[in-house]
């Protein structure tokens, strides 16, 4: 009677919201969810409507355990966009159908900027007239960022024809909400996934075990490098000044390598959970770090997002339409659209406006870096010289204030000296071991990583029981008491 | 449920219940000659109230079972200056001061945060403590809290929950808990603090003898200073996480900013 009690009250305090806890996919709790949910998925998978409103309710609910009530924002969310696409069809006049847009824009818009920037804009307000800030202290609703930006192409898209709009308010729902992308992305578009709500297709068993394979790799990047890193990474941010040059040094070249873990980890738990559901969604990470310059670097980092801030920023704007100095200047707007979704702050800005001029700067000396040809020294200074900036720019990207990025800069710079690293060394062994890990597998050629999923889809089943095994326990092994949420689940 | 699923569906349905049965082992498994190291799983599903707190070595303290750090080696101190974090109750009030007279002796910052009236279900259902961790950025919190919550029943059930989500909001940064001064005995605040926190981060000051002031509560302000200087004490030898705390020439400082809320607020 004990034992019952127990457990029913405490799946009940599981399963309900708690604030600051949101359900990752490398929890225990989703694993058992899953567990459940795979079943009964697949004998909907067929009965299509059934399907799009069970997976609609799981997504809510899904979203209800990360974030709360916020839950029906969600909701209203997508009955006024589903509400105003379904009118815009309606609607004779290209005027009224702007209308719409207009409506739909203000209002995604309107709530993003509400709970993510007021207090930012309040703040810089109040420094320029020079009153009290009294900050609203508003909870961002988790991954807002991601389905508002996915709210916004689909009525867009609507608009331009590009799309044509859901005849329910479920496929609409479940485009919105769909929980492996809802709450950390990729960004789904609707020209790309719509369709696929419309096939009703099973996966097959390569698919399915393909998305296990991402899965795991998901779960080695995220909860064992990327919150293995974090225990000393947060060390040196937290306390910029109080490390040597070489340690606040590794402290960067260890978070570089940890916010690729981490959200690039998410990506693939996210592409191969719709894979095993029998949905694909786009690549969101290419080895970012193997890139060349920072125009490559942003066809291979995020690309969902800067995919959509080319379709969706940078083209109306003008794109490269309208001479030289326009495109540089659309270039740098963009990034600075793209730094400010990433956080409510200066510094944020000025990593968004320092890439955007990173940008400008390589399409300048386009010309001029052509006559150096393709050699190997060329392409190992400029991979040298664009990690460095990557690097360099995370820093004001993690650190709290502009000011510990400047100093967590200047000691790693000024103070530099390798009679730290045998010290270093050994008292991090595991961290170095990881981190050199980690470097190691980002640099293994494409191919590699190809022969290794296939490798793992053709094995025999125990064997991938063996590895699933492995992996979880290498996890429990190395997880601290508290759980790192996803770096972008703030965003 | 379709072929192509059964297969995928088995292997996460036999690794769920292995990991389930190596964590109800807790330990007690080993395969040759590997012990995995168990996860919560059990605990959270079938353990009973507060199962999530970790059992380590007891010390029978009055009626509280006090947890010691796990290492054997006392922590070394941390001597690099901190971003401290003060934030509770109005007992603050008294410690506060004492605590930032240590602070300037030592060259940490300190931040204080008073919430009048409040209680462990205000902290830990707000987000106040989180925003003001965003903002501050501390690397180093003292907590004060519980004596507005002595005499609640069933507080064991009713609030739990509610230090453990002040104790995530906290996550990684290293703590004190110091604990209400009890004028009565409570029903339950300080084993439920206890239970919650890790080990060797909360300071028992149940049993501690305490000059009041007239409302019968709050330490007196000389009180309010050997208290905090008895947490001071504890820290080195006893504390999870202690840090340079050099006896200051004065009595009390001011820290950098007090921040103060209302209890309706």
């Amino acid at each position: 009677m004990t034992l019952w009690s127990d457990l029913s009250r405490n799946l009940g305090e599981i399963l309900s919201y708690t604030p600051g806890s949101p359900m990752l996919f490398s929890s225990g709790l989703f694993w058992g969810l899953f567990l459940v949910f795979l079943p009964l998925y697949s004998m909907l998978r067929d009965r299509r409507r059934q399907m799009l409103v069970f997976v609609v309710l799981f997504s809510f609910y899904f979203y209800y355990r990360c974030s709360g009530w916020f839950v029906l924002l969600l909701f209203a969310t997508s009955m006024v966009d589903w509400g105003l696409s379904r009118l815009m069809v309606r609607c004779r006049s290209n005027r009224a159908r702007k209308c719409c847009v207009a409506v739909s824009l203000l209002a995604s818009l309107g709530v993003l900027g509400y709970f993510k920037y007021a207090d930012f804009f309040l703040w810089n307000w109040s420094a320029l007239v020079g009153t009290n800030f009294e900050p609203l202290e508003l909870i961002l609703p988790v991954g807002i960022s991601f389905y508002t930006f996915q709210s916004i192409s689909y009525i867009i898209d609507v608009y331009k024809g590009a799309v044509a709009p859901t005849r329910t308010w479920l496929e609409y729902a479940f485009f919105l909400s769909f929980f492996p992308a809802l709450v950390a992305g990729p960004i789904v578009r609707a020209d790309y996934f719509l369709p696929q709500i419309r096939q009703s297709r099973h996966a097959t068993r390569t698919e399915v075990y393909t998305g296990l394979w991402l899965i795991i790799l998901g779960v080695v990047k995220k909860a064992i490098f990327a919150d293995y890193l974090a225990q000393y990474n947060d060390l040196v941010f937290n306390a910029p000044g109080a490390y040597s040059g070489f340690e606040t040094a590794m402290g960067i070249i260890g978070y570089t390598m940890q916010i690729y873990c981490d959200f690039s980890g998410y990506s693939d738990m996210a592409i191969g959970l719709a894979l095993i559901m029998g949905f694909k969604l786009a690549q969101n990470f290419d080895f970012p770090y193997k890139s060349q310059n920072l125009t490559e670097f942003w066809r291979r980092w995020h690309i969902s997002l800067s995919s959509w801030l080319r379709d969706y920023v940078y083209i109306p704007l003008g794109g490269n339409r309208h001479g030289t100095f326009r495109t540089y200047l659309n270039n740098f707007l963009t990034m600075l659209v793209g730094g400010l979704w990433h956080g409510a702050g200066w510094k944020f800005v000025f990593w968004g406006a320092m890439h955007g001029a990173g940008l400008a700067v390589h399409k300048a000396s386009r010309p001029w870096l052509a006559r150096l040809g393709d050699s190997m020294p060329v392409r190992a200074v400029s991979w040298f010289v664009t990690i460095t900036t990557v690097m360099l720019l995370w820093v004001f990207f993690r650190a709290a204030t502009f000011g510990d990025a400047v100093v967590l800069i200047q000691h790693a710079v000024c103070d530099f000296s390798l009679d730290y690293a045998p010290r270093f060394a050994a008292a991090r062994q595991l961290w170095l071991v990881i981190l050199i890990a980690v470097i190691a597998t980002h640099a293994m050629p494409r191919g590699f990583w190809n022969r290794a999923g296939d490798m793992f889809v053709r094995s025999p089943w125990p064997v991938k029981l063996l590895v699933f095994v492995a992996v979880v326990q290498c996890v429990i092994e190395l997880q601290g008491q508290d759980v790192s949420p996803f770096i972008y689940f703030q965003f | 449920m379709k072929d192509s699923y059964k297969g995928l569906w088995w292997i996460l349905a036999i690794a769920f219940i292995l990991f389930f049965i190596v964590s109800a082992a807790d330990g007690k498994v080993s395969f040759f000659g590997y012990t995995p190291k168990p996860s919560a799983m059990y605990a959270c599903l079938l353990g009973g109230e507060n199962a999530a707190a970790q059992p380590d070595r007891p010390v029978k303290v009055g009626a509280v079972e006090l947890k010691e750090p796990e290492t054997d080696t006392v922590p070394a101190i941390d001597t690099v200056p901190k971003t401290i974090l003060f934030f509770g109750d109005s007992m603050l009030e008294g410690l506060s001061p004492r605590l930032a007279a240590y602070c300037q002796a030592s060259g940490h910052t300190l931040y204080t945060v008073i919430w009048y009236s409040s209680t462990s279900e205000r902290w830990g259902s707000s987000s106040r403590l989180s925003d003001y961790i965003r903002r501050i950025r501390p690397d180093y919190i003292f907590i004060s809290l519980g004596a507005n919550e002595l005499f609640v029943a069933d507080i064991i059930g009713k609030r739990s929950r509610y230090v453990r989500n002040i104790l995530r909001d906290i996550g990684d940064i290293p703590y004190v808990w110091i604990g209400p001064p009890n004028w009565k005995d409570d029903t339950g605040v300080n084993r439920m603090i206890l239970e919650n926190a890790a080990p060797g981060c909360f300071f028992l000051s149940d049993g501690m003898k305490f000059d009041r002031k007239k409302d019968g509560a709050h330490p007196t302000s000389a009180s309010a200073r050997l208290w905090m200087d008895s947490v001071v004490r504890w820290m080195p030898g006893h504390c999870a996480h202690p840090i340079l705390m050099k006896e200051p020439s004065g009595q009390s400082a001011r820290p950098a900013r007090v921040f103060i809320h209302q209890p309706e607020d």
